[in-house]
């Protein structure tokens, strides 16, 4: 079995967000970025798969500027096979369906058996991608899924639904399973993992080596982001100032007058 | 422009309230048509009842097929609506059903896709809406063009409260489907009751350490006779259990005192919370989301505020 993550490289979670010079993005430059915390979750459902012998191989595949090899070579030290990154201008600021087609590209060309996404990715929160992949390629798909079993015909998943519930469901092979947060504990990469990786192949491709320039770059955006801005504050909370401890009397005070004390 | 279909989803029998909430931003959007769609088993009375209460002329898909969520039927009933009513617009809440298929649907029309909107306004040649980004620190204007799919964030609009009349009319659609709805599982109640405490201390990813949360966050609980909280990366980590966790996918809270200690306040987050009565942030971050919704705020290390206040807690009661 033939397994894809798509694997997103974000913004580092502590990163300082500026917005860009024309208003449409936040300043890259100068901060850290880190693979996509669901995805972390969604490589070690794959990387299990092999561990157990079922996954034959596990392609690690992400659309980004050149930053994103670091990404692919994480998954590599984990444990993936070999990465596929699409690296062209031309992507860059795509929507979400443009990206979808490229990866489904990615996944027609691979001939994968089963992809992996995460939920969302942690930029943009568009939760938008995995279920469109899925479409693209006619594989049935779930997503918020925290378990998995592979050991029947159909894969079992169970997905998270609101207030504790999870929703099981089966899903014939080929499919696409979208995780959610949480699903395992995430392995590091060791270090005689980094060492391996740096053997391991990461394949740069183009759009058009893909087939997908005329259908799949931000040209053809349907969706366009024209302004981001921090929300104008609202009601806000009274700030407190002053020492830590005229800080702390101050909340003794209000857990006073609350009654609580 | 201007046929908006809305999708309503059911929820223990009855049409959930972000159902009413997509119905006002559909009434909102100037000039347009509304359309609802119902899709179940055995849900005619329902649709009427949509239909009667904003949502304009319903589709209903009713059939065994639907009797549980499927993500194969709902697409494929949801296109059949689309079709039937010409709707350039479909709205779905944001909810577990929605983000499961609603990027289904634009890929499956090869139309634009926006999700978790917080507004939603007629554009030009397509529609406007306002969605937050990085987890709600920062907000985006969206604009697409032609046809268009999008989910809206529950309960950032108030639910529609007036009536239409539109009547409702049966729609057959094929809906094999490739997924197969096994079970829903209901997770098992554990000790931990935090919808109990008068007082809960929760502590985020900023707590950044696991020892920490007996170390420095339930002192403070204990001190003020509540009990300790989380957010969801805490439970995540493995630091603590899932019956800590309060938001969306956690527990939902309204005690008398709420102390967020390193939480920035995502959405799922805030829910699970803002019902408190009275909410104080601890947060190194100015701009932290959780701010908006607090009554009381400390831009501060919460090292050095929540020991430093157990200790005066305890002072205080003598
Ligand atoms: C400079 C800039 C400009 C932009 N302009 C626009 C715009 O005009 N219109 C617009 O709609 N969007 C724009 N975007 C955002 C767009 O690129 C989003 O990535 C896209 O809308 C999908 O949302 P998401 O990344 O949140 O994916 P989600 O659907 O939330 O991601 C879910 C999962 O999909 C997979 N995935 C997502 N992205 C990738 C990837 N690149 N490679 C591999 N796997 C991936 C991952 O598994 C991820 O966990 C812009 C981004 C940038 C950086
Ligand atoms: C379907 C779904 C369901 C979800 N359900 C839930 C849920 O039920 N509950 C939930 O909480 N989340 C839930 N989430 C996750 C949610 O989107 C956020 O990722 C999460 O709430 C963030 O947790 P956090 O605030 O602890 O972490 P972060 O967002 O990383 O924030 C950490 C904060 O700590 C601050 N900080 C760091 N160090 C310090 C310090 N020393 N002193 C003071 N402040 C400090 C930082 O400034 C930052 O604001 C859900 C997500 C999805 C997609």
């Amino acid at each position: 079995m033939k397994v894809m993550v798509c694997l997103k490289q974000v913004p580092h979670q502590d990163a300082r967000l500026d917005v860009n010079a024309d208003g449409t993005w936040i300043q890259e430059d100068n901060i850290k970025f880190e693979i996509n915390s669901y995805d972390t979750y969604a490589v070690e459902e794959a990387l299990k798969l092999k561990d157990a012998g079922s996954a034959d191989e596990v392609i690690v595949v992400s659309i980004g500027p050149d930053r994103v090899t670091q990404a692919l070579r994480t998954a590599l030290g984990m444990g993936a096979d070999r990465a596929i990154h699409v690296n062209d201008d031309a992507a860059a600021g795509a929507d979400a369906l443009a990206t979808a087609k490229i990866l489904a590209a990615v996944a027609k060309e691979e001939g994968a058996d089963l992809v992996f996404a995460g939920l969302m990715a942690d930029d943009d929160n568009a939760s938008a991608i995995p279920p469109m992949v899925a479409e693209l390629l006619g594989f049935p798909s779930a997503t918020g899924v925290l378990a998995t079993d592979f050991s029947g015909d159909a894969v079992k998943v169970e997905r998270e639904l609101e207030g504790g519930a999870l929703e099981v469901v089966e899903l014939p092979k080929p499919c696409l399973i979208a995780i959610q947060s949480g699903a395992n504990q995430v392995r590091y990469a060791s270090l005689k993992g980094i060492m391996q990786a740096k053997k391991k192949p990461v394949d740069v491709k183009s759009l058009a080596d893909l087939g997908v320039a005329d259908s799949a770059s931000a040209a053809q955006n349907k969706t366009k982001i024209n302004k981001i801005y921090v929300p104008p504050k609202g009601d806000s909370a009274e700030i407190l100032s002053g020492s830590t401890d005229e800080v702390v009397g101050q909340l003794v005070t209000k857990i006073k007058e609350l009654g609580l004390l | 422009m201007g046929t908006v279909l809305v999708v309503a989803e059911i929820q223990k029998g009855a049409i959930r309230e972000a159902s009413f909430e997509l119905v006002a931003a559909a009434q909102g959007i100037d000039g347009a048509e509304v359309n609802g769609l119902v899709i179940g088993s055995g849900v005619g009375d329902l649709a009427n009842e949509f239909a009667s209460k904003g949502a304009g002329k319903t589709y209903v898909v009713d059939d065994a097929a639907a009797e549980n969520y499927n993500v194969d039927v709902w697409s494929k009933a949801i296109k059949a609506a689309a079709e039937a009513s010409g709707a350039d617009l479909i709205l779905i809440s944001n909810t577990p059903t929605g983000w499961d298929v609603a990027p289904r649907i634009a890929a499956g029309l090869d139309c634009a896709f926006t999700s978790d909107c917080i507004k939603a306004s007629a554009g030009d040649g397509g529609y406007d809406f306002v969605r937050r980004v990085f987890n709600g620190k920062l907000d985006a204007e969206v604009s697409t063009t032609g046809k268009t799919v999008a989910t809206m964030q529950p309960g950032a609009m108030a639910p529609f409260e007036g009536s239409s009349d539109g009547g409702t009319e049966a729609l057959s659609a094929d809906l094999s489907a490739g997924a197969r709805f096994v079970e829903i599982k209901v997770a098992e109640s554990t000790g931990v009751d935090l919808t109990k405490a008068d007082v809960i201390v929760s502590g985020g990813r900023g707590v950044g350490d696991p020892e920490k949360f007996p170390e420095v966050i339930q002192p403070l609980a204990d001190a003020l006779g509540g009990a300790m909280g989380a957010s969801r990366p805490v439970v995540d980590a493995g630091w603590l259990d899932h019956p800590y966790q309060v938001g969306s996918s956690g527990q939902i809270v309204a005690p008398k005192l709420y102390i967020a200690a390193g939480i920035s306040g995502a959405i799922q987050h805030l829910v699970g919370m803002k019902a408190s009565n009275f909410i104080v942030a601890i947060n190194k971050d100015p701009d932290a989301p959780i701010f908006e919704v607090a009554d009381v705020g400390v831009v501060a290390d919460l090292f050095d505020i929540i020991p430093a206040l157990t200790e005066a807690v305890g002072g205080a009661k003598g």
